[in-house]
């Protein structure tokens, strides 16, 4: 027995502005790469189809080795580093959630003034000099290994494991390490999940370190050179190396289109895990207060 | 006693400690070392050799300079921009979303609208460089519309803020709407059913019944927002920056980088990301407990 309401009626059409909003610039992004580069004139700035259908700029990103690079680059960071934030976080949170852990108090003290006082970055980037990490990834990886809310949050869902379960466990003569990797983490699958997709989308969206770390363009994840391409409009880089380029084929190109191609490529995982992000992410955050 | 019964609890439990220590020489080599190095902002840095201590020569010298003096203004007008015009946003979103039946609409409108929180700046910055575009770009297909002239945002000095007040808000107004939805689940849905038997209008329920519910959530995270004011949106500006608009939108942390990283001058960089932080952890702080004060809740 839903009665036709005026007011909710235009809250409906209001929000479907919203989302239109949202979601014709993004599909402008993907029009302009897929449109035949000799009509992508025609495109206007709103529309969502692409004028004409080409893969001619796909062909052209895929062919430059730079751009290859640059996501596996950018595909082994996010592997390596998620791997190590997973690992670290949950040792960590581990120990902070045994009730048998004394100092628990200083450790948490001192985390929260981390997490309210970052390191300036000429600090940081002078560290990762003394430490001889310049130019490597382990700069990238190291410099954030552990959140402090993401430590936190995998805390407290630690603390809520039941402690029969441990007690029994360390009845049977399971120490500390065994109790962590033979029942903890078992348990906390949907956790670390959460925190991985935390941790892979930070990963795989970061370009400022990769930017001052990393001098060598080979190392460049593939944010660092989107960033080359649509910030600092550098479109040498954009066809270097790819093969088969002549002035002919150069003349027919349209660089908007090109970039905007480089800009779903750098988007396509994402989208890949989206629906696994909205179903974590919302209730991670929901639940844990965290906004970040 | 104590202290002994403490030590064999340690001796008992050494792997605990041994697990922890991973953790700990992260934290202590990349957040306190870099911290505990800042004293470089009253040091003159040497490549070779011991840093000479000079006081507060490099203080002196940001203060006295007006190129720091503009970029103070930038990231207070910026912030307070963003705070004014942005902070409500997801507060309405939020308000419309929870008037939509559970159901295919819904979960459409929510993931739509969270979708540009995961995309990198990078990736912002190139769609709304596109967007804004003087030859072709979406908000001038509209301003040719309404035949009115077209605009190049991008390095207009006078819309180049409100081109970061609408690209925040176009990234965050979804996704920052997801913590006042969740305080509004939480309402008990019989305030609601004796609202509608007494003739309670939608919006009047929406006045009276979830707005004041909210309020303790606006609270916090309005004070919340307030401890990153000396922020303003680093990445932001990084990748809409552009050589003629640096001079309005220059915040900060744009201005350590680039006297610092670019330029090298590690010691008067420090100096000014002290000074960030320094009044950003007063923010911080002052904020942790007026909210406790106002709310019962901290910021952490």
């Amino acid at each position: 027995m839903r009665q036709f309401s005026m007011t909710k009626t235009i809250i409906q059409f209001i929000l479907f502005l919203f989302t239109l909003a949202v979601l014709i610039p993004l599909l402008n992004i993907l029009a302009l790469s897929l449109s035949d580069p000799a009509r992508v004139s025609e495109l206007s700035g709103l529309g969502v189809l692409p004028k004409g259908f080409s893969l001619i700029n796909y062909e052209i990103i895929m062919s430059n080795p730079f751009i290859l690079k640059s996501i596996f680059n950018s595909v082994f960071i996010t592997i390596v580093g998620t791997l190590l934030n997973l690992f670290l976080t949950a040792i960590t949170a581990y120990v902070l959630a045994r009730t048998e852990f004394v100092g628990k108090r200083i450790v948490l003290v001192v985390l929260i003034a981390i997490m309210v006082f970052e390191p300036s970055m000429i600090t940081e980037y002078l560290l990762m000099k003394d430490l001889h990490l310049l130019n490597s990834y382990a700069a990238v990886i190291l410099y954030k290994a552990i959140n402090v809310y993401y430590l936190f949050i995998l805390m407290r869902f630690f603390q809520e494991v039941p402690t029969s379960i441990l007690e029994a466990a360390k009845i049977d003569g399971a120490g500390h390490f065994r109790i962590f990797t033979r029942i903890m983490l078992p348990l906390s699958k949907p956790a670390l999940a959460t925190l991985a997709l935390f941790y892979g989308v930070y990963h795989w969206n970061e370009y400022f370190r990769a930017t001052i770390y990393l001098s060598d363009p080979n190392k460049w994840p593939l944010q660092v050179v989107l960033r080359q391409f649509v910030v600092t409009q550098d479109n040498t880089t954009l066809l270097k190396g790819v093969e088969g380029m002549t002035p002919e084929l150069l003349a027919t190109l349209d660089f908007g289109s090109l970039q905007s191609a480089t800009i779903v490529v750098a988007v396509i995982p994402m989208l890949l895990l989206y629906p696994l992000i909205l179903k974590y992410f919302t209730k991670g955050t929901m639940d844990g207060g965290v906004k970040e | 006693m104590r202290k002994i019964s403490s030590l064999k609890r340690i001796r008992k439990d050494w792997i605990l400690y041994l697990m922890l220590l991973p953790g700990m020489l992260y934290f202590v080599i990349f957040h306190i070392i870099p911290i505990v190095n800042m004293k470089l902002a009253f040091q003159d840095y040497r490549i070779i050799g011991e840093n000479v201590w000079v006081g507060m020569k490099h203080f002196e010298q940001l203060f006295s300079s007006p190129a720091f003096k503009d970029v103070l203004m930038n990231t207070v007008i910026i912030s307070t921009m963003k705070i004014i015009f942005i902070f409500p946003i997801p507060i309405l979103v939020s308000l419309l979303v929870n008037e939509l039946r559970f159901g295919p609409y819904r979960k459409y409108v929510q993931s739509v609208s969270y979708l540009p929180h995961f995309l990198s700046w990078v990736v912002i910055a190139g769609i709304w460089i596109t967007l804004l575009n003087p030859v072709n770009g979406g908000v001038n297909v509209i301003r040719d519309f309404f035949q009115l002239p077209s605009l190049d945002y991008m390095t207009s000095k006078e819309h180049i803020r409100w081109v970061l007040v609408y690209s925040e808000m176009w990234r965050s107004a979804g996704w920052d709407s997801i913590l006042y939805l969740a305080a509004i689940l939480k309402i008990n849905p019989s305030l609601y059913e004796a609202a509608r038997i007494d003739g309670a209008s939608t919006l009047q329920q929406m006045r009276y019944i979830t707005l004041p519910a909210l309020m303790s959530t606006v609270v916090t995270l309005f004070i919340l927002n307030l401890g990153f004011f000396m922020s303003a949106g680093f990445d932001q500006v990084f990748n809409l920056m552009n050589d003629s608009v640096l001079s309005v939108i220059d915040i900060l942390d744009t201005y350590v980088y680039r006297i610092g990283i670019l330029n090298g001058q590690y010691s008067y960089a420090t100096a000014a990301g002290l000074f960030k932080g320094v009044i950003g952890l007063v923010l911080i702080l002052g904020t942790h407990f007026l909210s406790k004060r106002l709310t019962g809740k901290g910021v952490w």
